[in-house]
């Protein structure tokens, strides 16, 4: 990772900007969306892995901090929405895609399916997640 | 269609208060399949997206909108060995890539 924004601060021009944009292990809440209206049917559960990405990446940028490559400018965090169709590709999508740093919980995926099959048919279901945004000023 | 990440456009409007993109030449790292890309290239000067994974950067390649085949360019690369001079960028997005 340090030598990734080693390459980024080669290529940029002097005081450009890195802006880091991820997401951030935090027990990510499930929501079934009816009329507008959020409920929480549970959360994520953070997998080490996961964990240890964040804290890897952390550790990364402040490296690249201390050896005066960026200054930082500015950090804020924010909420992302993803939806699916349903719960079933919802869970599918996890299995296949982020099964290698969150897990949804059995009882998560139970309460999540009996609150869609009682929702409305405007009903969605969707994941928030947690972004960090850091923008960086190369020295 | 089966998955929708950030309908709501937060992520373009916390890039937009960070940096201004107008005119401005930009590297994406983890461009994937252009869905951030297609929000903040129409005011850019120009974009190159890169990123590993070669199925989702044809589907970036197949969706660009005509209006952004001058500006917009794609290639399988790796940040850790970049493959452009040096300070060819004047902003950098590490695109959920890090």
């Amino acid at each position: 990772m340090v030598h990734a924004l080693e390459e980024v601060r080669r290529v940029l021009t002097p005081a450009g900007t890195l802006l880091d944009l991820r997401p951030l292990a935090d027990s990510w809440p499930v929501e079934i969306l009816e009329d507008g209206n959020p409920l929480e049917t549970g959360r994520l559960t953070d997998l080490p892995t996961g964990l240890d990405d964040d804290q890897a990446a952390n550790l990364a940028v402040e490296e690249a901090a201390r050896r005066g490559w960026f200054k930082r400018e500015g950090e804020q965090t924010f909420p992302l929405y993803v939806y699916w169709d349903n719960p079933e590709e919802m869970t599918d999508y996890i299995n296949e895609r982020w099964a290698d740093f969150v897990e949804m919980g059995v009882g998560v995926q139970q309460t999540t399916r009996i609150t869609w099959a009682d929702a409305g048919d405007s009903r969605r279901v969707r994941m928030k997640l947690k972004m960090l945004l850091t923008s960086w000023q190369k020295q | 269609m089966p998955i929708q990440k950030d309908p709501e456009g937060t992520e373009i409007l916390h890039l937009e208060e960070a940096v201004a993109f107008t005119g401005r030449q930009v590297l994406e790292i983890g461009c994937g399949d252009g869905r951030l890309t297609w929000r903040y290239a129409p005011s850019a000067g120009s974009v190159t997206g890169i990123d590993l994974d070669a199925e989702a950067l044809l589907s970036a390649v197949a969706t660009r909108p005509g209006v952004l085949h001058q500006t917009v360019s794609f290639a399988r690369a790796s940040s850790i060995d970049l493959p452009f001079p040096h300070e060819k960028f004047e902003i950098t997005i590490l695109a959920w890539a890090l």
